[in-house]
């Protein structure tokens, strides 16, 4: 009954012609039903993604998708068109630094470490292995050609493969292997989900030099790709790839300085998250902050990951969605992060109080399963006493 | 616990590009299995392991860092605790190896001088995919004084031996200290180390 009334509490304010974003806000603080789509569309909104007149909705996203789909052309579709032309004045040995296969080898080492990672994204769950529904058709349906792992993929050629026929006849037999079977390419015409991610991950680090593409950042896609993606809502779900493209555009730009090594000292970089964090936990457990500096556990040695990655693998993907509810509704983002670290940390007090240096760093490192909902009571209740 | 149950503390770190391994070279050595279902490693991770070298139990701290650029402002600080260091290349992957040359440069900064160091070619078990052979390891090794072995997480190649033979040169170092005029000093300083940090414990 409480879950129904929930569900029409959302739906009073999904409904409005003009979404009040602080009414969302609070409501969504508190966690968004798992059914119906609706955590889809509130990150939507939560994360400035759809505006809140409802009448422009279908104008706007039609004109972000469209321009998603311009970005896939400009810059995974066409640059190897050149090469089926046969331009003679830009080759792979080329030297001059417009050159497009010049681009094209730089990208490769920005998409190899992208490849990487998303192989390894959420392994627990068999998601991003399936195949997506919604496949890109022009990736697709090129001959593998325009897949982007294929660019990267390792391949050797074996001498012992070389064959000697009679009259002067050569066969080179290669062998492709495949690196990670579970991370298998789909056939021709279908595409698994964790392409997709590889895809929406190499257009941000294009569009955005600046940063390019960090480790951790598939992590923090890959909750938002999961959550369009399995939306109920078809005419929402066929579009998962574009929408979660900019919503992780959005959340990074409040985020991204967290990623980038020469902002760690800045007033918005990592390094100032983490001492804010120690104060808080000063403030709200002087006894477990005085333990820790006796041991000189230091919190880049666990808080590092738990901001950098606003928590995203520290609990099972369900539970992320839930702190993310919580954390995407915060009004001064990312405060209620920090409160959910000395959360965290205030709950183990007894066992970090008792553990020396590697058994409490385990702990920290390995967070024991629990009731998600014990730390967000927890971590409200720290962000109360208001220090 | 609060019983002593080690002599000696060394400190490890595993070092390299990313995706070598390393993260499945520690997890065979200190849970003594293999997956390939390992999300990347963020910052910093930790093991612990003890082994018994010469009748001594030597309790290993292993740090397992994240191999990425953006991440050495975090990983370098702990350079400096290390007494071992595991530089760890993929045998498939011939940049991981050419910037083994990276990283040891890497170290020179960081470490301490007398750091031991130990080059580890890994997934020596794909030999088809080879690009990196293995004379070029250990010539590598050879030019710089390190040493060498080629390692299979997967196939549980060489992965002790190698943490065997790490901690055993730290012991040797450790060992060739003691044998001077400060042989006791020494010991008794790492008991006392040891219990005051007992006694903490039962705070």
């Amino acid at each position: 009954m409480a879950y129904k009334a929930r569900l029409r509490e959302f739906d009073n304010i999904l409904n409005k012609d003009i979404i009040d974003l602080e009414d969302l806000k609070k409501l969504a603080f508190t966690g968004i039903p798992d059914d119906q789509g609706k955590r889809a569309i509130c990150w939507r909104l939560l994360l400035n993604y759809l505006p809140t007149e409802k009448s422009s909705w279908s104008t706007y996203l039609k004109t972000k998708r469209d321009l998603y789909r311009q970005f896939i052309d400009e810059m995974i579709v066409t640059p190897g068109a050149k090469e089926v032309d046969g331009d003679v004045e830009d080759h792979p040995l080329s030297m001059n630094p417009d050159s497009e296969w010049q681009t094209f080898f730089k990208d490769n080492e920005v998409l190899l470490q992208i490849d990487k990672d998303v192989r390894r994204l959420c392994p627990d769950i068999s998601f991003f292995q399936q195949p997506t529904e919604f496949p890109c058709s022009v990736v697709v349906n090129s001959m593998d050609v325009k897949r982007l792992h294929r660019r990267v993929e390792r391949r050797v050629l074996k001498s012992a493969n070389v064959e000697r026929k009679g009259m002067g006849m050569t066969k080179i037999a290669l062998s492709f292997k495949k690196a990670n079977e579970d991370y298998a390419p789909m056939d021709e015409g279908q595409e698994a989900h964790w392409e997709v991610v590889e895809r929406i991950l190499f257009l941000y680090a294009k569009l955005n030099p600046g940063q390019s593409y960090v480790q951790g950042m598939n992590e923090i896609l890959g909750p938002i790709y999961y959550t369009f993606a399995s939306d109920p809502d078809a005419t929402y779900r066929e579009w998962a790839e574009a929408d979660s493209f900019f919503c992780f555009t959005n959340l990074m730009s409040e985020i991204r300085d967290f990623f980038i090594k020469t902002l760690d000292e800045t007033q918005c970089g990592i390094n100032s998250m983490m001492t804010r964090m120690l104060v808080q936990l000063k403030n709200s457990d002087l006894d477990v902050w005085l333990r820790f500096q006796q041991l000189e556990l230091r919190p880049q040695y666990y808080s590092f990951r738990w901001i950098t990655l606003l928590l995203s693998q520290e609990f099972p993907l369900p539970d992320v969605l839930r702190i993310w509810d919580s954390l995407f509704s915060d009004e001064k983002r990312f405060n209620f992060l920090i409160y959910i670290c000395c959360a965290m940390i205030v709950i183990l007090r007894n066992q970090l109080l008792n553990g020396d240096f590697p058994l409490n760093l385990k702990l920290l490192q390995n967070f024991p399963p629990m009731d998600v909902q014990i730390i967000l009571s927890k971590a409200v209740e720290l962000s109360k006493k208001g220090f | 616990m609060a019983k002593k149950t080690y002599d000696l503390l060394f400190k490890l770190l595993l070092i390299g590009d990313s995706g070598v391994g390393k993260t499945c070279i520690l997890f065979r050595f200190s849970d003594d299995a293999f997956t390939t279902t390992f999300i990347s490693t963020i910052g910093i991770d930790f093991k612990i392991k003890t082994v018994e070298l010469r009748g001594k139990k030597i309790k290993l701290q292993i740090w397992d860092t994240a191999g990425q650029e953006r991440f050495h402002t975090i990983t370098t600080s702990y350079y400096r605790g290390a007494m071992g260091i595991m530089l760890v290349y993929d045998i498939s992957n011939e940049k991981s190896f050419e910037n083994i040359v990276k990283w040891l440069r890497n170290i020179d900064e960081h470490a301490n001088q007398d750091v031991e160091k130990m080059i580890l070619g890994n997934k020596c078990d794909m030999d088809d995919k080879r690009t990196v052979s293995k004379e070029r390891g250990e010539a590598i090794a050879r030019e710089h004084g390190i040493r060498f072995m080629e390692t299979s997480a997967k196939a549980n190649i060489n992965i002790e031996r190698a943490f065997n033979e790490l901690a055993e040169a730290i012991l040797d170092k450790t060992a060739g200290r003691e044998s001077g005029d400060h042989i006791d000093r020494v010991m008794v300083d790492r008991r006392q180390q040891a219990s005051t940090s007992r006694s903490c414990c039962n705070n």
